[in-house]
């Protein structure tokens, strides 16, 4: 596995750095140096994650998944780069606080479970519209897809905001204590000199 | 009636949603809780209007009826304990905000409200839960959010405590689901209603099993003797507005289920004798524990554990009038015990700490802190003419009428507990009220007439509405005692409740 940025000995001879950027950011994180074959696979994976979490939100009304196995989903797309990249890499990647998208998945499945009981209905009530689309064919949509994708928001706000307080603070910490223990150990050598 | 039923759990989630993408508007999230509050406030009121003659309501989620889809009922049982527990949780929080506003909390405000209604939707739920697993779902709701809440303002001493509380919980949750999943085994429903008519037919010791087994679940929540170790280490170490509403609210939701699951589920099977005796121990030991104990939150603690026992004495009588008794004794304890616990809290801040050994002379420096703390003190001693006095009245009328010895031995340790609380309320009121104030205690007197602030007094206000709440139940003891009986009669006659849940089904 080729380690770029640990500076530990000189890459050999007619070794040229790679000029391709995989991820979005190219801070190293505190925690261990940056591997280039995780950059390619996270690169790679992550799209087709989030694709196949839309596609677990949107099949789960009868299949098996659902907004919360699809939030899941998702969130390890944004595990995936934060275990790559660190936590600029995560930073980048969303630009919403987890607990923003908390609060506006509990506000979206919340306002769909009560919509009903304004219309007479009673709570949790599905509303179902069928349509003949000209590419996909028969449609239906059920007005739970839209409470799930509450749900699917509050797993990821959930995940995201554990590896923010276990994960990215952790970091911030770290990179400070080093940042402090580098600039004692230059006192300490000003001072002997 | 559907979206009545709905409001005391949707609303306030809602409202933590609000709560949470305002957090940066501290104004604005105070607003939106106390709003969310007074509307959960108003459904309970309508709630206990609607329900006072012995009605069930019921709402069936998503239109699937009764046995199938998930059912939430409110009968009049439910709507009190909505309408007490909203009040109370209204009456706190206008505690915190008056802290926050004067700058004396070290609490993040903006996961404090958030959470904090979460916790209001979880104990809704758990009234209202029609279910077996949606009353795990409003307890686990409720006590995910009191994880968060036990380690606000983060110490050592908190940290610890909250370790304790969260793995006792979590053990208790663990053998609730087990619970539900043997109850399933055995009748295939979680519907209530439904479970109750299908055990019928199950074979008796598979009822004594599981009717032991919950009282094991919901002893374990409410502290019931022996279960009871964790409470008096974690509760008193968390921040006032939050150890104010755990004893409170927690432990209470605790035997409100064990009132439905021994009424409704298990209702034919004997378990009368073993809730006696958990009844006499917890009485005992509990108030013998706080003779021992020399800080004011530990001492009240463990009265809080000792009045469980209570409690569940009036629920093992079996008869409408001990039941109504305990749901007289239900409300009463809410109330008083959110108020010592909120006094507790205006001692720690003016003079710093709670503890007896360092305390002498309060009322000198503050005679209003005095009374505030001398009357539901009075109220939890049962003292006339206190909402206490009714309550345990109550309770040992039922004991004399149900006669028999065990039941005689039962009041013979109420009225035994009730003496020994009233020296424990002593104990703190000659060491900590009276005397001549110490050095640093009139130090501290001095520090508190130069800080009057708006925040100090909404502090000091929402205590002395919360007292007077006590004493207002006293004066509608009446009417109260009327409704609790209604509340016995339909949980004793369970009819109205299967007729209501299942409809034309049963």
């Amino acid at each position: 596995m080729s380690e770029v940025s640990t500076g530990a000995g000189t890459p050999p001879e007619g070794w040229e750095a790679p000029r391709e950027r995989w991820l979005s950011t190219v801070v190293s994180p505190a925690f261990g140096p940056r591997s280039v074959l995780l950059e390619v696979a996270v690169r790679l994976l992550v799209p087709s994650v989030l694709v196949f979490s839309v596609f677990l939100l949107v099949s789960g009304h009868d299949r098996p998944g659902g907004g919360f196995a699809g939030g899941l989903v998702a969130s390890m797309a944004f595990v995936l780069r934060y275990i790559a990249g660190g936590r600029h890499e995560l930073a980048a990647g969303m630009p919403l606080k987890p607990n923003t998208l908390l609060a506006l998945g509990l506000l979206l499945s919340g306002v769909t479970a009560g919509l009903p009981l304004f219309g007479g209905g009673e709570l949790l009530e599905v509303f179902k519209a069928k349509a003949d689309l000209p590419v996909f064919g028969e449609v239906t949509f059920a007005s739970y897809l839209v409470f799930e994708s509450g749900v699917f928001l509050i797993v990821v706000g959930l995940v995201l905001s554990v590896v923010a307080a276990l994960g990215a603070r952790m970091e911030a910490e770290e990179e400070e204590a080093r940042a402090g223990r580098r600039r004692r150990r230059a006192r300490n050598k000003g001072g002997a000199q | 009636m559907t979206t009545l039923l709905a409001v005391p759990f949707l609303v306030p989630v809602l409202g933590a949603a609000a709560a949470l993408l305002l957090r940066s508007y501290r104004r604005g999230q105070q607003a939106v809780s106390v709003v969310t509050l007074l509307l959960v406030v108003l459904a309970a009121a309508e709630l206990v209007r609607s329900t006072a003659d012995g009605t069930v309501l019921t709402s069936q989620a998503g239109g699937w009826e009764a046995p199938i889809g998930i059912t939430v009922v409110a009968d009049p049982l439910t709507a009190l304990l909505l309408l007490v527990s909203s009040v109370v949780l209204l009456v706190v929080l206008l505690y915190a905000i008056g802290q926050d506003t004067a700058g004396l909390s070290r609490a993040t405000p903006a996961v404090f409200h958030p959470i904090y209604l979460v916790l209001t939707a979880g104990v809704c739920l758990s009234f209202l839960a029609g279910d077996l697993f949606n009353l795990f779902v409003g307890f686990e709701i409720m006590l995910t959010a009191s994880y968060a809440l036990i380690t606000q303002a983060p110490t050592r001493a908190r940290v610890r405590a909250s370790m304790i509380y969260t793995v006792v919980s979590l053990t208790s949750s663990i053998l609730f689901l087990t619970g539900i999943a043997l109850v399933y085994g055995a009748t295939g429903t979680v519907n209530m209603a439904d479970i109750a008519l299908r055990l019928d037919t199950a074979p008796e010791p598979l009822r004594m099993v599981l009717a032991l087994m919950f009282l094991v679940v919901f002893g374990i929540k409410a502290a019931i003797v022996p279960m009871h170790f964790w409470l008096p280490d974690s509760y008193p170490v968390a921040l006032t507005r939050i150890s104010a509403i755990f004893a409170a609210l927690l432990t209470k939701v605790a035997v409100y289920a064990v009132i439905r699951t021994q009424t409704l589920l298990f209702a034919r099977d004997d378990t009368s004798a073993v809730i006696m005796w958990l009844a006499i121990a917890t009485m005992v030991v509990g108030i013998l524990g706080a003779l021992v104990q020399d800080d004011v939150n530990r001492i009240m603690s463990f009265a809080l554990v000792s009045h469980i026992g209570f409690m569940l004495f009036g629920l093992a009588l079996g008869s409408a009038a001990g039941l109504a008794g305990v749901i007289v004794y239900l409300v009463h304890h809410i109330v008083v015990q959110a108020s010592l616990f909120l006094v507790n809290g205006l001692i720690r801040q003016y003079v710093g700490h709670t503890s007896l050994r360092a305390l002498r002379g309060l009322t000198a420096i503050s005679p209003m802190l005095a009374l505030l703390f001398f009357l539901p003190a009075m109220s939890l001693a049962g003292l006339p003419p206190m909402s206490g006095f009714v309550a345990k009245v109550a309770l040992f009328q039922a004991g004399a009428e149900a006669g028999g010895w065990l039941a005689w031995t039962g009041v013979a340790a109420g009225v035994a507990t009730s003496l020994l609380t009233l020296m424990a309320i002593f104990r703190v009121w000659v060491r900590a009220f009276w005397g001549v104030p110490l050095p640093d205690v009139v130090e501290a007197g001095e520090r508190l007439r130069g800080r009057r602030s708006g925040g100090a007094l909404l502090m000091a206000g929402a205590t002395g509405a919360m007292v007077a709440l006590g004493l207002v139940l006293a004066a509608l003891s009446g009417p109260l005692t009327d409704l609790a009986f209604t509340a016995a009669r339909d949980l004793l006659g369970g009819g109205a409740y299967l007729q209501a849940v299942l409809g034309g089904a049963s």
